[in-house]
């Protein structure tokens, strides 16, 4: 028998998720503008229990790694990959943190860093007395003093058998997990990692119109769920209070 | 008197059960692929109702009144298969399919079928459902993806870079309301033997949403709780007469 207070549960259950879908949502509503940033998604899946019903569950939080439009830029070390690889960056506690935002700069010491401070890793080094920087489609940096170009290395992109499992760390750094398998780590322009772009930015790939619209039904959703919460409620007050007197 | 109370009280506990039906379904309204579950009600064994008069002198001269329902025998279940909504996601291994077909999938319990088209790339690049489940081609045999762009067409072939690398092979299903049986994360295991499907098409890049039609949940609610409260009135009813009954014809 189906006991009503097991029905509270199921709505529980239900308007726990989309709450957790909505935070889901809102951060990528919130990222609507970072460079480089990958929308994710919360999976749901029907829940049974040995043929009872029991609503929803969260299932998995995959990362979605569409290409992101791109943006002109006019800094030399603004760069965007166009295909499936990562630039590798040197997080502050040592380990290799991944990213697609292309907004490098040039730190005191002529160290490309990455916006939020980590150096990017690549097999290079660009000498005291140079005048300007340049990147070239196959990751390539040169540099110019004078009136002559030099190489000075080149930037490698790594990709990962499941991108969509990497670990979020914020600030637009992701790290290798369980689920995203081990890096593979090539030059630009071979094994599928993807081309450099200079001088321009990938965009975020989060799409407004499907986020708020799925914002929406989500609203909907919820209220839905509310009521049904309410009236198994009523139901259960009736039943508690069916006998006069 | 007291076979009404019991008609009534069984009325209560189906509603009991449609509610709980009913909070699944609207718990999945979000759900790709799923497929709503319908709920019937099945009547209860008739009883005969004779008027049993005082001067009768043997049972064979009872009148004879007619039958009487005793209320709701539980509630049946099925699942409406009926196609939901597609929805485009954009997403490379987002599939949505147009037409009966279901994918298989390779579980440890043996192949499950399923209309939930979210699929992701596991670590040996095998396509796998988003509960990790890997998802087979016409031959049976999970697909594995090489790096690359995957485009998929609508016949389920895929290209890798523009190389084939497979073919989904989708199921399909005589009767598929009694054919297939509803297990845990939006899959089905099959009571009799599918075919191939021939008149399904894929569509990548897009999901199908569940068969819900929230405004139909929005009635149904309301008719659950107007019949529960009806039945619950009807047992303090026939408690309240049984009472005074009691109370009336024992008193000498």
């Amino acid at each position: 028998m189906a006991s009503l207070f097991h029905v509270l549960n199921i709505s529980k259950q239900d308007l726990m998720s989309r709450l957790i879908d909505m935070s889901s949502v809102s951060n990528n509503l919130a990222n609507i503008n970072t460079i480089g940033f990958k929308a994710s998604r919360t999976n749901f899946q029907e829940f049974l229990e040995h043929y009872e019903k029991h609503g929803v569950k969260v299932g998995t939080t995959q990362v979605l790694m569409g290409q992101g439009m791109f943006k002109e830029s006019d800094k030399p070390l603004d760069i965007a990959i166009d295909g499936a690889g990562f630039f590798a960056v040197r997080l502050p506690d040592g380990r290799t943190g991944y990213t697609r935002d292309g907004q490098f700069s040039l730190d005191a010491q002529r160290n490309i860093v990455h916006a939020n401070g980590s150096r990017l890793i690549w097999s290079g080094q660009i000498p005291e007395n140079f005048e300007e920087v340049r990147v070239e489609n196959n990751g390539t940096i040169s540099y110019r003093v004078g009136d002559v170009w030099s190489t000075a290395g080149v930037i490698p992109l790594t990709r990962f058998p499941n991108p969509g499992g990497l670990n979020h760390l914020g600030n637009n750094i992701w790290v290798e997990s369980p689920a995203s398998g081990a890096a593979q780590t090539g030059n630009p322009q071979t094994n599928n990692l993807g081309i450099i772009r200079p001088r321009v930015l990938e965009m975020s790939n989060v799409n407004a119109g499907d986020e708020l619209t799925h914002l929406m039904t989500l609203q909907r959703i919820f209220t839905l769920s509310l009521r049904s919460f309410q009236q198994t409620d009523q139901m259960i007050s009736q039943s508690i209070n069916m006998r006069k007197g | 008197m007291i076979k009404g109370l019991y008609a009534a009280a069984s009325s209560m506990l189906a509603n009991a059960s449609r509610q709980k039906i009913l909070a699944h379904n609207v718990s999945n309204l979000d759900t790709p692929g799923f497929k709503q579950i319908v709920t019937s009600m099945g009547d209860f064994v008739k009883t005969s109702v004779v008027f049993p008069g005082t001067r009768q002198p043997t049972p064979s001269m009872m009148a004879y009144v007619g039958e009487l329902g005793l209320g709701v025998d539980g509630i049946i279940e099925t699942t409406d298969f009926g196609a939901g909504i597609v929805r485009t996601t954009e997403n490379e291994l987002d599939l949505a399919i147009e037409g009966p077909g279901f994918f298989a999938l390779q579980t440890p319990q043996g192949i499950r079928y399923t209309r939930d088209g979210r699929f992701i790339k596991d670590l040996a690049g095998n396509m796998v459902s988003v509960d990790g489940f890997r998802l087979l081609d016409l031959n049976g045999k999970p697909i594995k993806l090489p790096e690359g762009r995957v485009v998929i067409s609508s016949n389920g072939e895929i290209s890798v870079n523009n190389a084939v690398v497979g073919r989904i092979g989708l199921s399909e299903f005589k009767n598929v309301e009694t054919d297939l049986a509803r297990e845990s994360g939006n899959i089905f295991s099959a009571v009799n033997a599918p075919v191939a499907s021939k008149s399904s098409i894929i569509q990548q890049g897009a999901l199908e949403m569940p068969n819900i039609d929230p405004a139909q949940i929005a009635t149904s609610m309301s008719i659950i709780a107007r019949t529960y409260e009806a039945a619950q009135k009807m047992v303090q009813n026939q408690d309240e007469l049984l009472g005074k009954t009691i109370n009336t014809l024992g008193r000498i």
